[in-house]
């Protein structure tokens, strides 16, 4: 009765094997390809001038590309460490008893804030902080923290009663609870919540050029502006590959937290 | 034994009558009072570029108004207590609170303009300032736990939404606020304003009526072949992944050879900025939505359900249109919701490829550095999303079958 | 040792378990039983604090639980639920190391004890210590439950409904591997159930419950043969009251001499022999058939009878495979007696005795 169940399994875990492996190539030829494109694109040159024959620079060569990915990255990393700082913080404060009766407030303000357009929210943060990098790290950490607290309530809300009583009847503390059972089981969920902020910030990131943060989006919106087709086109790319990279790896670490549920 | 006793009775007394009913509507409190105590209400400033003068709350109002929104705080405060209200009572309490509070924000700020402007330079400006936000925000926010905390029904919340919407709209209607900066740069670009509100909803319509009429068969399709259904989501994702502004970025070399190519295409307005390369890449964004929650919707429709339907003889096109359909339209329609709201977002990047909305008026606004442009494109996004997420909610809600609402 | 002295649970004023004083003795397996909504679950989950007492007072091996940090309190007590709470993240080992880890014993320590209750458990290490609790059937993760509620071998083990959820068959054969597990430990166990039979089968003392109060606590046979009152009567069922009544009964009081084939012909319908292998096995039996008196029959495993098997489960094999006597083996097989359906109304020896 045990033998089909099993080899069923055996049989689904090849093919996940199997298509983890092509995934795995695809991620790593995709991080070659940012890579190579970050560090060479000036061995394209030849590739824009014959594209495009009537742009004089068909180069962006204000800045290295390195240093405007290096800007990119550090803005959306120093956002996202802030609002999954702040928003696992508060999402584990509205699930604890001292906190529960702020969760319904708390849901619904994360709920309307996503419904804000982060460009909206980024132009709002202008009048607040000025130009430069600090508005551009509050609209993107303000907008970041919406997702992870969402994410963090539900995915505690998703840990069954009955493993939270078999856990305290085993002897566990609320802190012991909390790191061994409640955490790790929530992780998905949370990492998920991370993971469209993560990804969001980025995007929004490349809109901070217009206020004045150094980023992918600097040749980008330099080229809408001045109508340079070819500063477009390597703005555009290399954001996306980045974007794309970054979903793939959290994908990945996304998989390593789900338990068969 | 006793000693239980003692114990659990104590608990009852303090659980019973706690001196702080609401915590929430405290902290609510105490931000707002922070912020009339550290932020300005105001800003003055001698013209529309210049940076200008903090004016704090007690500088900007007059006596009857301090002591009008001083007697409104105190009665946030009674309500929050535990006592002597009971908890419903210090719930619609607050709930009554809450639109006076804003009223009279509106009220203090506009009067307080007028009267700055009466004796100042025709170019000096008024503008609302981070305390104005905080206290409009915390108004809202304790009509929003009260509401949470009455659970009141779809109708009388929706008719407090209306009238909170009424007396918002009057405000703004009638020359009470019309001193304000803001209020002035739209009464400069009234004209514009409107040709890019209908622009801006020009964008979302054409995003989204071509993203359903593609995304429901897709999302049918996915359900029916569940063999493709991978493949397609993965492609789809890709889409959803990439940042707007590459998207829009990217289609316009093709679409301008394309223009160039086929002239009829350029006439017909098609190009690699304006509208086409806006409403095609918003387009490829609506989609996943759609089709994810257009699955979802129908393979979340119990399998008995259906092998009932087909036992009583419901041909396929039956079973879809009498039985698939109507299970799963509120998964439907809050991936509508979800595309809306989310258009409405991105319709403000593709101002950057020329596509107008109300992006237009940030964009130029952050060239210019005037703060009240910005503002006049981001305030009304806001609204447009926020009024339609809430529109569509309801709709969602609707649409459940009766009884599981 | 476990004693309620007066235990009080009240929500909102409303007593939900009122009043109940019981002590059960080491060793012994106490039963909490009655209808839904009486309260068993609640008393249960008073004695590990998982609900606080309103009023009364638990003594755990004369320790007053209240007086107890609560985790430690926990950690001394065994707990298995109905769904089994098995953390879905850790693997079948971690999951019965969970209270041995909690209390920070030695890393060779935990793999020893994880080895030994899972060989209790009759779950093999190799194949089932790195299996996730989505891989497990039913009645695997349930015994994985009870193996990590004994895991740090607790004075006390509670159990709350644990076999509620698995299906009839298995739920049988989990009955059957508590009831050894309980002669192998030696455990005191307090366990809730709604099933009679259950509680028949496996208790010692049976606590009945209802609204909230302790109608009768007694031995199980006692309960049956002196119910306190309507309640009680009723609750048992008295429809087959003569089957509960053997269901507490065992093969070996009912036993007898097997008497081996001879050469000479039966001469009644009750006349009959065994045919046994050269290791003693019987193999086959002549006769006590009631279709036909005189038939050699293959001895099958499914109408062997040991002699921890109940009367009742005897008595349903013979009528089922309609033979007069089933044969009764040893461990290894061996005929060492025979249980016939004449001896079901009388008894060899008092049933009691070998119970308390």
């Amino acid at each position: 009765m045990n033998a089909p169940v099993a080899s069923s399994h055996r049989a689904s875990r090849l093919t996940q094997v199997r298509a983890r492996a092509s995934g795995n190539l695809v991620l790593g030829g995709l991080i070659i390809v940012l890579v190579a494109l970050t560090l060479g694109m000036g061995a394209l040159e030849p590739l824009f001038h014959a594209l495009f024959p009537e742009l004089r620079n068909p180069l962006y060569a204000r800045d290295s590309f390195l240093n405007l990915m290096l800007a990119h990255i550090g803005l959306v990393l120093v956002s996202s460490l802030i609002s999954v700082t702040i928003g696992i913080a508060a999402g584990l404060f509205v699930t604890r008893p001292v906190g529960r009766e702020f969760e319904p407030m708390v849901s619904s303000l994360a709920a309307i804030g996503q419904t804000f357009p982060p460009a909206a929210v980024l132009a709002i943060a202008v009048p607040l902080a000025g130009f430069g990098f600090a508005p551009t790290i509050i609209a993107l950490s303000l907008y970041g923290l919406l997702p992870v607290i969402q994410n963090t309530i539900a995915g505690l809300g998703t840990v069954p009663q009955t493993t939270l009583e078999a856990a305290r009847g085993n002897g566990m503390s609320r802190t012991q609870i909390l790191m061994r059972v409640e955490l790790p089981l929530a992780m998905r969920v949370i990492i998920a919540g991370i993971r469209v902020s993560v990804i969001i910030n980025i995007g929004t990131a490349t809109i901070g050029s217009t206020v004045g943060a150094k980023s992918l989006g600097t040749p980008l919106i330099a080229g809408l502006v001045g109508n340079n087709l070819a500063y477009v086109i390597q703005g555009a790319l290399l954001v996306g590959l980045l974007a794309i990279v970054t979903d793939l790896l959290f994908e990945r670490l996304e998989r390593r937290y789900s338990f068969g549920g | 034994m006793s000693k239980v006793d003692t114990r659990s009775d104590r608990a009852l007394r303090t659980s019973s009558r706690p001196i702080v009913g609401n915590r929430v509507l405290l902290t609510l409190l105490i931000i707002a009072l922070a912020s009339v105590a550290f932020l300005p209400f105001a800003t003055l400033s001698p013209n529309r570029l210049v940076s200008g003068q903090a004016v704090m709350l007690w500088q900007a109002c007059r006596p009857w108004q301090w002591i009008a929104l001083a007697a409104l705080g105190a009665l946030l405060l009674v309500s929050a207590a535990g006592r002597p209200l009971a908890a419903r009572p210090a719930c619609r309490v607050a709930l009554l609170t809450s639109l006076p509070l804003i009223a009279l924000l509106l009220i203090s700020l506009g009067d307080y303009a007028h009267r700055a402007l009466s004796d100042a330079s025709p170019a000096a400006r008024v503008s609302q300032s981070a305390s104005f936000w905080v206290l409009l925000f915390v108004g809202a926010l304790v009509a929003v736990d009260a509401l949470q905390r009455l659970r009141l029904g779809l109708v009388p919340r929706l008719g407090f939404a209306l009238v909170a919407v009424v007396l918002v709209a009057v405000c703004l209607a009638s020359d009470l606020l019309s001193g304000l900066s803001i209020m002035r740069e739209f009464a400069n670009q009234r004209a514009n304003f409107l040709d890019q509100l209908v622009r801006h909803l020009v964008l979302v319509a054409g995003a989204l009526i071509p993203a359903l009429l593609v995304g429901l068969p897709l999302g049918l399709l996915a359900r029916r072949r569940e063999a493709w259904r991978s493949g397609l989501f993965s492609v789809l994702n890709v889409f959803q992944t990439l940042p707007s502004i590459a998207v829009f970025g990217l289609l316009i070399a093709p679409l301008a050879a394309l223009a160039r190519a086929v002239p009829w295409l350029a006439e017909l307005g098609i190009g690699g900025i304006g509208l086409a390369p806006a409403i095609i890449a918003l387009v490829i964004y609506s989609l996943l939505p759609i089709v994810r929650n257009t699955y979802a919707g129908l393979a979340g429709v119990p399998a008995g359900t259906l092998e009932a339907a087909r036992g009583m003889g419901m041909t396929p096109t039956q079973i879809l249109w009498r039985v698939e359909v109507p299970l799963a339209l509120p998964v439907i329609l809050s991936g509508l919701r979800i595309v809306t709201v989310q258009a409405i977002g991105l319709a403000v990047v593709a101002a950057l490829i020329g596509a107008g909305g109300f992006g237009a008026f940030i964009f130029q606004g952050l060239g210019q550095y005037a703060i009240d442009l910005v503002l006049l494109g981001a305030i009304p996004t806001i609204v447009m999303a926020v009024i339609a997420d809430f529109i569509l909610q309801i709709l969602v809600s609707l649409s459940r079958p009766a009884g599981t609402r | 040792m476990i004693e309620l002295k007066g235990l009080t649970k009240r929500y909102a004023g409303k007593s939900v378990v009122d009043d109940i004083s019981l002590t059960l003795e080491d060793g012994e397996f106490g039963v909490l039983i009655g209808p839904s909504g009486c309260g068993k679950s609640t008393t249960l989950k008073m004695i590990n604090r998982l609900i606080p007492a309103s009023g009364g007072q638990i003594l755990l091996n004369g320790d007053d639980v209240a007086d107890l940090p609560v985790e430690q309190l926990r950690r001394r007590i065994g707990y298995a639920i109905q769904s089994t709470g098995l953390f879905p993240h850790w693997d079948v080992a971690r999951n019965i190391a969970t209270v041995p880890q909690l209390l920070k014993w030695p890393k060779s320590r935990i793999d020893d004890r994880v080895d030994e209750l899972m060989a209790l458990f009759h779950l093999d290490p190799a194949e089932f210590r790195g299996k996730y609790p989505h891989q497990l059937s039913g009645g695997q993760a349930q015994r994985v439950g009870v193996a990590r509620a004994l895991a740090a071998d607790p004075e006390v083990l509670l159990m709350d409904e644990p076999f509620g959820a698995v299906d009839p068959l298995t739920r049988e054969v989990l009955q059957a591997e508590m009831k050894r597990v309980h002669q192998q430990t030696g455990k005191t166990i307090v366990f809730v159930t709604h099933d009679m039979d259950e509680a028949l089968s496996l208790a010692t003392r049976i606590a009945l419950l209802n609204q909230g109060r302790l109608v009768q606590y007694d031995r199980p046979i006692e309960l049956m043969v002196e119910p306190a009152d309507d309640f009680v009567r009723e609750f048992i069922g008295q429809a087959d009251l003569g089957l509960k009544l053997l269901s507490r009964r065992w093969v070996h009081q009912y036993q007898r001499e097997a008497r081996l084939q001879q050469t000479e012909t039966l001469d009644s319908l009750h006349a009959h022999g065994w045919l046994i292998d050269d290791q003693g096995r019987p193999s086959a039996l002549a006769g006590a058939r009631l279709d036909d008196a005189d038939a050699i029959t293959r001895v099958k495993p499914e109408w062997i009878a040991t002699p921890e098997m109940s009367m009742k489960e005897a008595l349903s094999r013979m009528v089922w495979y309609r033979v007069m006597v089933l044969p009764v083996v040893d461990d290894a097989g061996k005929l060492i007696g025979e249980v016939g359906m004449q001896g079901v109304m009388g008894m060899q020896d008092e049933p009691e005795g070998a119970l308390s």
